[in-house]
């Protein structure tokens, strides 16, 4: 009896030189634990083995090994039914561990096998198995008492010191931390389920607990206050969030995407400026909340649902969106600026392209950037700049376009099933499109220098790659809509760029030939119609043309949309017509 | 092609035995060489002073790879964690623990786990690309590659983990050779290597014609001006990785379906100002890849020609040049000319030739052997002192050849010893064709030479034959071959049954050059053995078995299957040569031994009682040739003042394809000349020469045979007639192979009618 006291003193210091060491390794437990289970269980051993137990386990979790916790954990609720002399005939750990928490009340060890069971939570949590989360948590209406109980063992604790085998780390910050994962876990869940899941978020705020995490409370009601359709409210919410953790980057990206959704495009500039400069700072995306803990909280933070969530895009995807909507905006040279940073950032050997592709990348293809940024240059009438990316993208595709795309029945293409093939048979069209566009930025550059001459070759140049693609004229297939729509755009706006320089020069019957052709190929240009109407007068067929303004007042040039590239739109770039003079040519011509 | 060959300076040789796994040889600073065996240690071997030392401060565990870094030796080495070994864990250090200074040498290196920059669980090999440090894992499902950040912020903490892309595996087997190295390197295109590199080119690095990147890896790779990594795999898979194009991933180029042991690229025309034309992939088992530019296709994003090759594997490392592929297949160091005016062609753009190549892919790689063995890793020279891309030319390449031969001591001796049975078999093969290809009539220059003399052993008279064997051949007969002479009675006793049966005698010697000869003696007869002629036939024979070593212990049993032989010329052994000559007239022999006398005695008896008891006296018999003295004064040019010393002399000489025997005793008196001895039956025998001038006009000698015995008269009557045959034969120009069939046929007349008296 001596020897075996003796032996539980040894091992007890044992457990606690191990847990005061600076390095925590649950196989250095794992080796006591082992021990221990060696010998049949008994009631006086059962307090030091339950300790290593739970820092052996407290260990393994640190390390991300979920599953050697769990199995420890059921073995030892299994070892403490045998003391008990329970059989549940199950292993059901829910059940387990019911029975082994009924078995131990009023006993001393009822906080340790409490303290386990916290652990049990843990894992569960961390392995997104919310039921069994929801039914612990209906089981433990036990938090109350247990606060009681864990207060006794502090005062113990401090009666004697040395027979008391130390823990890793204290239960009920365990306890605190667990609490809040859940709540933002099931928050991030639950999503849409309005008020309830609100009212939880809420009290979990006002829990104690790291201010990252309270930050993503905030960031989770804001997202629930969102998707009850109150984005004002969610604003605020985001707002508080960024106020309690300022690296919370991800408040700030939704904040951005509910202006977006309310349209406030001032606002949302605004709002991406803030976050790609926040992007840039050293490490913002990790929060480094976890410094000097045992448990990051991110261990328990994995549901799929809260990561979408809490995901930004790159800095360079931001500056991406921002320089987009700039241009679209109309604050062009803002827009210019910011695809200038953004080619520059691509090319350097700062590798920050690099870390783009840690997460998904949502950046257009780099010729599509390039092409984006020279139709931001042309309309801050940079023809020069412009003219020089659009020789960057030419010379890296001319040579690897196709003599002829031939775009098969869609229905046929679909049987044929997606994958490496088609993406290679879709990648001739894209970089055909892609050259195609760059010689009609070039054409319009020329234009706007009023060189007609390279103007019309340019243009040339476009149509007669365009005319390479051929393909039924079927349904539009949603799949290749884009890029029909981008080719009869490129067809319409070169035709017209075309037309426009040919009336420059006079050369009034190519011009109504190519605007007539410009007018087939897109039916919506506004500036080819005018043109037409133009080049009509021009040619002395005044009430055709006057026929032609006529439809065209009704509408004006459309803004420039999100949906297609910028390129494919009309820019405005090239010679206008003063409407005042059509106006009163039209009038000259009303009285006859 | 003799230019490529080349005399490759061998460092050093190392005895790292017992070490397992590809070594890694990765050049350091200046000419200090580390070598990594896959073992714990890592070697430095000094080139100024060729010496090789482990490294004591490298004992981290498993290491699998040294890495070199621009300039200075910034990073190197990984480790396992020493507390598990079975989990190789890759540790990357830093450069701020190294103070290398030139004094101290690379021994002097110390690295602390401070300078730990990333941990890559199973990594397989490394890469930095300008401040990108890369590393290939493979684990359970999938090769990842995993992208660093070498720059650090602060000196404690680890690089910053960039990115990961991860390909998944292709099938379990490939689990297997989990050992296998894995291939890294990075193609630029043009010359738009990072400005931060040093100026002489980089290991693993290439900058790429720009058309040929373009078309392989595309317009956004080729508009970021992006370096691209490609990874080869050990399954074969060839895939590639646009670095710096957001949300590029890795993707398959092309499949060896074999271990990729090397990517290299290749400058294929003057005109490439110094970009490579031509990707180039070789794996294990010799299957290779070339690819290049072709024109532009009806396809999209066509034109990429991808040539596919076979060179004769396994292949263990490689390295190139501007133009040739060196490998190893660790017993040999072959060569491949790429671009070689007669076979590739590549360059040229003959779009003829470039349709034969495609068609038949095996005729485009033809490997030279440059004769240097057991290769087991290679390293381009970094220290080329033209500092241009990839032109180290062939005599700085050959400089930097490092042989390590890490079984060198078994290796080296196999290696030896096979070269030795291939200089051996040469000379036998030389000395075969020597003796094949030559008809009977020409004199061999191998032969053998004989000479018979009797002797006594043990109260017994034996005659033996002393056969000299003569090299007169430009070759040595080495070790190995064995002079066979087998004795073979023409006819035997009646009593044997007629039937005539062989000795054989085997005399193996040791080396015989030219000039030289080797004597060997054995009995051919005894006396009262009659079995006269002998045919003594003398050949050559060499063991294969004396190749395969050890087993020469089971050679016997199968002995003639794996011997070979080649004849030599054959001896005769007549009556004639076994004469026993003595002083004449001998009426009766005079004998000093009791036992010659018994014998004697015996012998007449038995004479008597066969004669019927005709007469005490025993019969003489005789037997007599003519020849034209004319004949043989002109043939035989003898002397024409004795022309009967001569004949018997002639005959008693060992020319006509007999032996030689020992000469005494020819009396001369008068008209004639008169020889006398004993025939081996013991009879006495009495031959005379004698001048017949009566049958004028045709002066003829006539040869005279006498003696008691009617078996020694036919003898020697026969081994008379048979030398002037033979004689005639050789200056009339009778075939000599229908010589010894006639003679036979002769003495057998001869024999079977004992009493016929010519």
């Amino acid at each position: 009896m001596i020897q075996s006291a003796s032996l539980l003193e040894s091992w007890t210091q044992e457990n606690n030189q191990l847990a005061s060491g600076c390095k925590l390794s649950p196989h250095v437990f794992l080796l006591l634990c082992l021990s221990l289970s060696g010998i049949p269980p008994h009631l006086d051993r059962a307090q030091l083995e339950l300790s290593v137990v739970y820092n052996t386990c407290v260990c393994f979790t640190a390390q991300s090994q979920f599953d050697e916790a769990e199995l420890l954990l059921t073995q030892t609720a299994q070892r403490l039914l045998q003391i008990a002399g329970d059989d549940p005939g199950t292993s059901d750990p829910s059940v387990l561990w019911r029975t082994a928490l009924k078995s131990v009340t009023g006993t001393a060890l009822h906080r340790r096998v409490l303290s386990l069971l916290c652990l049990q939570w843990g894992v569960w949590l961390a392995k997104s198995r919310l039921t069994a989360v929801q039914d612990f948590q209906e089981m433990s209406l036990l938090e109350a008492q247990s606060g009681a109980v864990w207060n006794d063992c502090r005062a113990e604790t401090k009666e004697k010191i040395s027979n008391i085998p130390i823990l890793v780390l204290d239960p009920r910050r365990l306890v605190d931390l667990l609490k809040i994962c859940t709540a933002i876990v099931q928050g991030a869940e639950r999503l849409t389920e309005g008020w309830s899941v609100l009212s939880a978020l809420q009290a979990a705020s006002a829990s104690p607990a790291p201010r990252a995490l309270i930050a993503y409370t905030h960031l989770l009601s804001g997202s629930c206050l969102a998707h009850m359709n109150r984005p004002q409210m969610a604003l605020q919410c985001y707002r508080k969030a960024l106020e309690t953790d300022p690296r919370c980057v991800c408040a700030l990206y939704q904040s951005a995407l509910i202006y977006s959704r309310l349209e406030n495009s001032q606002a949302e500039i605004q709002a991406l400026r803030i976050l790609h400069s926040m992007l840039l700072l050293p490490s913002t995306t990790e929060p480094a909340m976890a410094a000097g803990r045992l448990l990051s909280p991110s261990l328990f933070l994995c549901s799929q649902s809260l990561s979408s969530l809490l995901s930004v895009p790159s800095a360079l995807s931001v500056l991406h969106s921002l320089a987009l909507k700039c241009v679209i905006h109309s604050r062009v040279s803002e827009g210019v600026e910011c695809y200038l940073d953004l080619l520059a950032a691509l090319q350097s050997e700062d590798q920050h392209g690099v870390r783009v592709h840690a997460v998904v990348s949502t950046l257009p293809k780099l010729p599509r950037l390039y092409l984006e940024a020279g139709a931001a240059l042309l309309m801050a009438r940079r023809p020069a700049d412009c003219m020089a990316l659009c020789d960057e993208v030419i010379g890296s595709t001319l040579d690897l376009l196709p003599e002829k795309v031939l775009l098969e029945d869609p229905v046929a293409r679909r049987v044929a099933g997606s994958g490496e093939v088609t993406e290679e048979a879709e990648n001739g069209l894209v970089r055909l499109l892609w050259t195609a566009a760059a010689y009609l930025l070039q054409g319009h550059c020329y234009s706007q220098l009023k060189d007609w001459k390279q103007a019309v070759t340019h243009y040339t140049r476009c149509i007669n790659l365009l005319v390479k693609v051929h393909y039924k004229d079927t349904d539009k297939d949603p799949e290749q809509g884009v890029d029909l729509c981008v080719l009869q755009r490129l067809k319409g706006l070169s035709l017209a760029g075309r037309g426009i320089s040919f009336a420059q020069i006079d050369r009034l019957r190519e011009a109504l030939r190519d605007l007539q052709l410009s007018r087939q190929a897109h039916p919506e240009g506004v500036s080819a119609r005018r043109w037409y109407g133009e080049v009509l007068w021009r040619l002395d067929r005044k009430q055709e043309a006057a026929a032609c303004w006529e439809q065209t007042w009704s509408n004006p040039i459309p803004s420039l949309s999100e949906a297609l590239p910028v390129y494919a739109q009309e820019l405005q770039s090239g010679p206008l017509l003063d409407s005042a003079e059509l106006h009163q040519k039209l009038q000259e011509l009303g009285p006859t | 092609m003799m230019e490529g060959r080349c005399a490759a300076e061998s460092w050093a040789e190392f005895g790292l035995l017992g070490k397992s796994g590809t070594p890694l040889v990765k050049c350091g600073t200046g000419t200090d060489v580390f070598i990594c065996t896959g073992g714990e240690e890592v070697y430095v071997f000094t080139a100024q002073e060729k010496t090789l030392r482990v490294s004591p401060s490298y004992t981290l565990g498993e290491s699998s790879g040294i890495l070199r870094m621009g300039d200075r030796l910034e990073n190197c080495c990984c480790c396992a964690s020493n507390v598990c070994k079975s989990d190789l864990t890759f540790h990357l250090f830093g450069d701020q623990s190294f103070s290398h200074d030139a004094g101290s040498g690379p021994t002097e290196l110390k690295i602390s786990t401070e300078c730990l920059v990333a941990v890559a669980d199973r990594a397989s090999s490394l890469l930095v690309v300008g401040s990108v440090l890369l590393t290939l894992c493979r684990t359970d499902a999938s090769w990842s590659l995993t992208l660093y950040q070498i720059q650090r912020t602060s000196q404690s903490d680890p690089c910053d983990l960039l990115a990961s892309f991860s390909l998944p595996l292709v099938s379990p087997k490939v689990q297997s050779d989990a050992e296998s190295r894995c291939v890294l390197v990075c193609v630029y295109p043009g010359n738009l290597m990072p400005a931060s590199s040093p100026p002489h080119p980089l290991r693993s690095h290439y900058p790429l014609q720009p058309l040929l990147f373009r078309r392989l890896f595309g317009a956004e790779a080729a508009l970021s001006k992006s370096p691209v990594v490609l990874c080869g795999l050990p399954d074969g898979r060839l895939s590639f990785l646009p670095l710096r194009i957001p949300g590029s991933r890795l993707r398959i180029l092309h499949s060896l379906e074999q271990s990729v042991v090397f990517v290299g690229a290749s400058a294929v025309m003057e005109t490439d100002a110094g970009c490579a034309g031509c990707l180039i992939a070789l794996g294990k088992q010799g299957r290779a890849v070339l690819i290049r530019a072709g024109r532009a296709g009806l396809e999209g994003g066509g034109g990429t020609r991808f040539t596919l090759g076979c060179v004769p594997g396994p292949v263990e490392c490689a390295c190139m040049d501007q133009s040739r592929v060196y490998y190893s297949t660790g017993s040999d160091l072959l060569m491949v000319d790429l671009w070689d005016g007669s076979s590739g062609t590549a360059g040229r753009q003959g779009d003829k030739e470039d349709e034969a190549s495609r068609s038949n892919p095996a005729a485009f790689l033809t490997p030279i052997s440059l004769n240097v063995s057991g290769v087991v890793a290679l390293h381009q020279p970094t220290y080329s002192s033209a500092g241009e891309w990839m032109t180290p030319h062939m005599d700085s390449l050959s400089n930097g050849f490092i042989l390590f031969s890490f079984r060198a001591s078994v290796l080296k001796t196999i290696i030896r010893s096979k070269n030795q049975i291939l200089k051996q078999l040469n000379q036998v093969m030389n000395i075969s064709f020597l003796l094949s290809n030559r008809s009977e009539s020409d004199l061999k220059p191998v032969r053998c030479r004989g000479s018979v003399r009797w002797s006594r052993l043990l109260q017994r008279d034996s005659l033996n034959l002393t056969c000299v064997l003569e090299n007169l051949s430009p070759f040595i007969l080495e070790r190995g071959w064995t002079l066979s002479v087998t004795v073979l009675p023409l006819s035997c006793p009646l009593e044997a049954g007629g039937e005539a049966s062989s000795v054989n005698y085997s005399f193996p010697f040791s080396g015989l050059g030219p000039e030289e000869s080797v004597e060997v003696s054995l009995p051919v007869a005894t006396a009262g053995d009659a079995s006269f002629p002998v045919t003594v036939t003398c050949s050559l024979l060499f063991s294969l078995w004396r190749f395969l070593g050890q087993e020469e212990a089971t050679a016997p049993l199968d002995l003639q299957s794996a011997c070979f032989s080649l004849p030599l010329n054959t001896l005769t052994v007549d009556w004639l040569d076994a004469l026993r000559l003595s002083d004449p007239p001998a009426p009766a022999r005079s004998s000093s031994s009791p036992a010659d006398l018994l014998q004697g005695f015996i012998s007449s008896r038995q004479l008597r009682c066969r004669g019927g008891g005709q007469a005490s006296r025993p019969e003489e018999y005789s037997a007599r040739v003519r020849v034209s003295s004319e004949l043989l004064r002109d043939a035989l040019g003898l002397a024409p003042g004795s022309p009967r010393v001569s004949l018997l002399e002639w005959l008693l000489s060992e020319g006509c394809g007999g032996v030689k025997m020992e000469r005494k005793g020819i009396k001369t008196d008068g008209s004639s000349s008169v020889i006398c001895g004993s025939a081996p039956d013991n009879a006495t025998v009495k031959l005379t020469v004698n001048v017949e001038e009566k049958t004028k006009p045709l002066v003829t000698v006539e040869v005279q045979v006498k003696s008691s015995s009617v078996a020694a008269v036919c003898g020697l009557h026969h081994a008379v007639m048979r030398r002037i045959q033979v004689w005639e034969a050789s200056s009339v120009g009778v075939s000599s192979g229908q010589t010894p069939p006639l003679l036979l046929r002769v003495y057998q007349q001869l024999r079977d009618g004992p009493l016929l008296i010519l």
